[in-house]
């Protein structure tokens, strides 16, 4: 198995009810780059990348992480996998501080069984988090719920990649940022690919992925339409395959790389 | 200058003053409001034998108080206690009257019965994802047709001596049933504070999705929680059954109210996410100070249903204002 890929997803296939949102989709991850995932809405972005983090089942396909067949039934064993993923949402939970918002699902645990939470160890662990990302977050003690957009993304930001984990799916993370904000998270964004995440980038905003992506993978219709190396397209190219696709004049693009699986 | 125009920080200070420790605290103080109003109606109030009496009438309602807390902490609520009291009751009376059987066993048979029924409620609940206000509500008659086809109506009374102990023994001079009732407080504030199981329970109350989405099994907390509210159930009905001597299948219906009242009266937001044990029993001792305090004034038990019922409507309306006047900072941040 290709192990320069980290993430490797082979004809995924889902339907929900009787409609079929993903058919066939191939998607190669290559290690340490970031990948944009463009489409128009219902091209079936979020969905595969639900399917990668464990929200989702799929239908039918497979999934490699590493080169190893990874058998996903969950988030956790997604999480257990490397793979984080920061919901559009931000799925936080409104009722608790940052630390408890870090540690929830992975509390660290004391005592016999493990049953019971080491508090303590939880917080120093959620400052030197904050710390080391530079998040701008005064104390893992403040609630969530008292927080602007752009701390609320770095808390889940800060979730993800808490847990050594190598492969982060981000869905929509600067829809609802300022422009200072939104500059902020993709500086962070960047960073993060310097200390070795593999990031899968789903977003509208075509211009970020342009500012910081390696390649951008493109949906449309539920299925793959390219690879394009940001490096040689420009913004009305991918919007160009995004609108009309691979087969209907948007297969002039320059092709990088694109693996039927069949 | 009003609150609109102070910056953001103060603005978010003040709210936090107002609703967090109000919520806290507005329970106990309201509590030694109405003691010392009580108490000047009433000189009869204030004396050390209509304060244990209090104490001691009150010591099921808070274990079932307690039950629900897990349930409605985690999201949920569930009318059916009232209606499982009821069939626990005539069930474990019928055991140790009718077919003799050993205390123990009898006790032990009850609260098998009344865990299951937790447990059936939060099968239901989680498997079907209908709302549980619905299904509770429908488990009840379930549970309250069961419990009049076995108790065929009858009365039971007369229990062995064993049985009437829990009511009537004592540990240094204090109740058993008021030991029964701190240790099993001290072990849900443990269990909400202390345990992975307890902070993934406020988690699930706060958000379910977001629950599922970080790694949490939903299904089984949620089946576990109506479980452990069961169990609770069953063993305040052991209390209250042991108290009276007698039972019969009109006894616990009207709990779920009192406890579900205490509750939210208590800090137990009805949206689940947000609760505490010590605001919880105050909330339980404001409602029993209410309906003492009002029969030693003279006012009947239908005026009291009309207070509850009051008191009830505000806790919902001040939980519900909470959570906007959140929101609100929320999105102004």
């Amino acid at each position: 198995m290709d192990i320069e890929h980290i993430v490797e997803m082979k004809g995924i296939c889902k339907w929900f009810g009787g409609i079929q949102a993903l058919k066939k989709v191939d998607l190669e991850l290559r290690r340490g780059e970031i990948m944009g995932i463009v489409g128009d809405n219902g091209a079936g972005k979020s969905t595969l990348m639900k399917i990668l983090s464990g929200a989702y089942l799929a239908d039918e396909g497979e999934i490699y992480i590493e080169g190893q067949k990874a058998h996903i039934q969950n988030p956790q064993d997604a999480f257990n996998l490397g793979v984080g993923m920061i919901y559009q949402d931000l799925a936080l939970f409104n009722n608790l501080d940052v630390a408890k918002n870090i540690f929830i699902g992975r509390e660290l645990t004391h005592g016999p069984l493990n049953f019971l939470m080491d508090k303590k160890r939880m917080y120093k662990r959620a400052e030197d988090v904050i710390r080391d990302f530079r998040v701008d977050i005064k104390s893992p003690r403040m609630n969530v719920a008292r927080m602007s957009g752009g701390q609320r993304q770095m808390v889940a930001c800060a979730r993800a990649i808490a847990f050594q984990s190598k492969v982060l799916i981000m869905d929509e993370p600067t829809a609802a940022l300022g422009v200072t904000e939104a500059s902020k998270l993709l500086g962070l964004i960047r960073s993060l690919k310097e200390m070795g995440l593999s990031i899968l980038l789903i977003t509208q905003r075509i211009p970020d992925i342009l500012a910081i992506a390696d390649r951008v993978f493109v949906l449309k219709g539920g299925q793959r339409q390219d690879i394009l190396e940001v490096s040689k397209v420009c913004l009305d190219d991918v919007v160009e395959m995004i609108i009309k696709g691979k087969d209907q004049g948007g297969n002039h693009i320059p092709e990088v790389e694109y693996k039927s699986y069949g | 200058m009003n609150r609109e125009q102070l910056p953001l920080a103060i603005r978010e200070k003040i709210l936090k003053i107002d609703l967090s420790s109000l919520r806290k605290y507005t329970v106990m103080i309201v509590l030694v409001i109405l003691m010392v109003l009580f108490s000047l109606t009433s000189p009869y109030f204030l004396t050390w034998r209509n304060l244990s009496n209090i104490i001691m009438q009150n010591t099921y309602f808070i274990i079932v108080a307690v039950g629900l807390s897990f349930v409605m902490i985690g999201g949920g609520i569930d009318l059916s206690v009232g209606y499982q009291m009821s069939l626990v009751g005539v069930v474990t009376a019928m055991m140790m009257v009718v077919n003799h059987f050993p205390v123990w066993l009898a006790v032990f048979l009850g609260i098998l019965l009344g865990t299951t029924l937790g447990w059936i409620n939060g099968l239901i609940v989680s498997t079907i994802k209908v709302f549980p206000l619905i299904v509770t509500l429908a488990t009840s008659i379930v549970f309250q047709g069961i419990s009049y086809l076995i108790s065929r109506a009858n009365t039971f009374r007369d229990y062995p001596g064993g049985f009437i102990l829990l009511a009537r023994g004592k540990i240094l001079g204090i109740p058993y049933d008021v030991v029964l009732t701190i240790l099993i407080a001290i072990l849900a504030s443990f269990i909400y504070y202390e345990t992975v199981f307890g902070f993934r329970l406020i988690a699930l109350g706060g958000n379910e999705e977001a629950s599922r989405l970080a790694g949490i099994n939903v299904r089984r907390m949620k089946i576990l929680i109506y479980t452990i509210c069961g169990l609770l159930t069953a063993i305040a009905t052991m209390v209250m059954i042991s108290k009276a001597n007698t039972t019969n299948s009109s006894f616990g219906p009207g709990t779920e109210f009192i406890a579900l009242t205490a509750a939210i009266v208590g800090g137990v937001s009805f949206m689940g996410g947000e609760g505490n044990i010590p605001s919880l029993i105050a909330g339980v001792l404001l409602l029993a100070v209410l309906g003492n305090g009002m029969q030693l004034a003279g006012w009947g038990t239908y005026a009291q249903f009309i207070v509850r019922g009051v008191i009830l409507l505000g806790a919902v309306v001040f939980d519900e204002y909470q959570r906007n006047a959140k929101k609100k900072v929320q999105m102004k941040a």
